[in-house]
């Protein structure tokens, strides 16, 4: 076995400081990039309210002026048709891809943590809930939420 | 105040023989833990082998990870991936975070190629500026698809004006 010569992680999480807003913070750290981002997102329609951003580690002395780009993204939405290129093309060309990459990160979490938020009252409410069934009547309800889950295949033969 | 909701994301490249790497992406979050495995043969670039599967997940139904990646297979890693992945995934249709996984695979490969040279690099990072900007103008002329690719090779960039003086 050979040592692992490129590796790249992401951590992103999510808060909801009120009713009507998702705050992310995320970050990306690889063997040559490192940087993080914090904002805040209006949950009705994935618009960007606010964000911040910073730099660990990168590759030339201009890199960090991508920071200021970040708030091109303030009013952008996490929603919609080709959003995550509208991102890609707007902070990461305009400014940094791996800013962009984590933007997009956080925005495919939007709606996964509404949902995951949503499960966990329910299951203290209800600790025997099937999530299951909860999860389907979720998608039903939420018709925001973009393309199919993916479901269990461990064990599958 | 705690968080509601956490995602991990991993991405790993392993040579496994001259001609052969491996990706390993996982993915775990609190709805969802998933995992991906892609072989990339040398030098074409061409994906040989993908299999995936989902660990934990709270959906009854939906997308087979595992038959879905192998749709992948066959495909190089190169210019055009990004429409031909998300058109074999099925696009909006697909699920976002596969999709999106197998890019990520992909964009590791790339950068595990770039690291060396980003990595000979490092010992210029004490030099006097004009020499760093200098350094920078080599990787552009080097590799001139970084042109526009990003606020250090934009065209008001000094890395790029000064390419132009």
């Amino acid at each position: 076995m050979a040592m692992i010569t490129f590796s790249r992680s992401q951590l992103i999480s999510a808060e909801f400081p009120d009713d009507a807003t998702i705050r992310f913070h995320g970050t990306q750290e690889d063997h040559i990039y490192a940087m993080g981002v914090t904002m805040d997102v209006r949950i009705a329609d994935g618009t960007i309210l606010a964000i911040q951003g910073w730099m660990k580690r990168y590759t030339t002395p201009v890199c960090p002026k991508a920071v200021a780009v970040l708030q091109n993204a303030v009013g952008m939405k996490l929603r919609g048709i080709e959003w995550m290129s509208g991102i890609m093309k707007n902070i990461g060309q305009k400014g940094c891809e791996h800013f962009a990459e984590i933007i997009n990160e956080c925005g495919r979490c939007l709606d996964q943590a509404r949902m995951a938020r949503d499960c966990a009252a329910l299951l203290q409410k209800d600790p025997s809930a099937d999530l299951a069934v909860a999860s389907a009547q979720w998608l039903e309800d939420h018709p925001e939420k973009e393309g199919r889950p993916v479901m269990v295949t461990i064990g599958k033969p | 105040m705690t968080v509601a909701f956490m995602r991990n994301k991993v991405v790993e490249v392993e040579p496994v023989a001259p001609d052969e790497l491996v990706v390993y992406w996982r993915l775990s979050d609190d709805l969802l833990n998933m995992e991906m495995t892609i072989s990339v043969r040398l030098p074409d670039l061409e994906i040989i082998a993908a299999d995936a599967r989902v660990h934990r997940g709270i959906h009854r139904g939906g997308i087979d990870a595992g038959d879905a990646v192998k749709k992948i297979i066959g495909v190089h890693v190169g210019p055009g991936l990004r429409k031909i992945v998300r058109g074999l995934l099925g696009g909006a249709a697909g699920n976002v975070d596969l999709t999106e996984g197998v890019l990520e695979c992909c964009n590791a490969v790339i950068l595990h190629f770039t690291l060396p040279a980003i990595h000979m690099g490092e010992g210029l990072k004490d030099l006097p500026l004009d020499e760093q900007m200098e350094m920078a103008r080599f990787m552009l002329k080097s590799n001139p698809r970084l042109l526009r690719s990003c606020v250090a090779f934009a065209d008001d960039s000094p890395i790029v004006m000064g390419l132009r003086a």
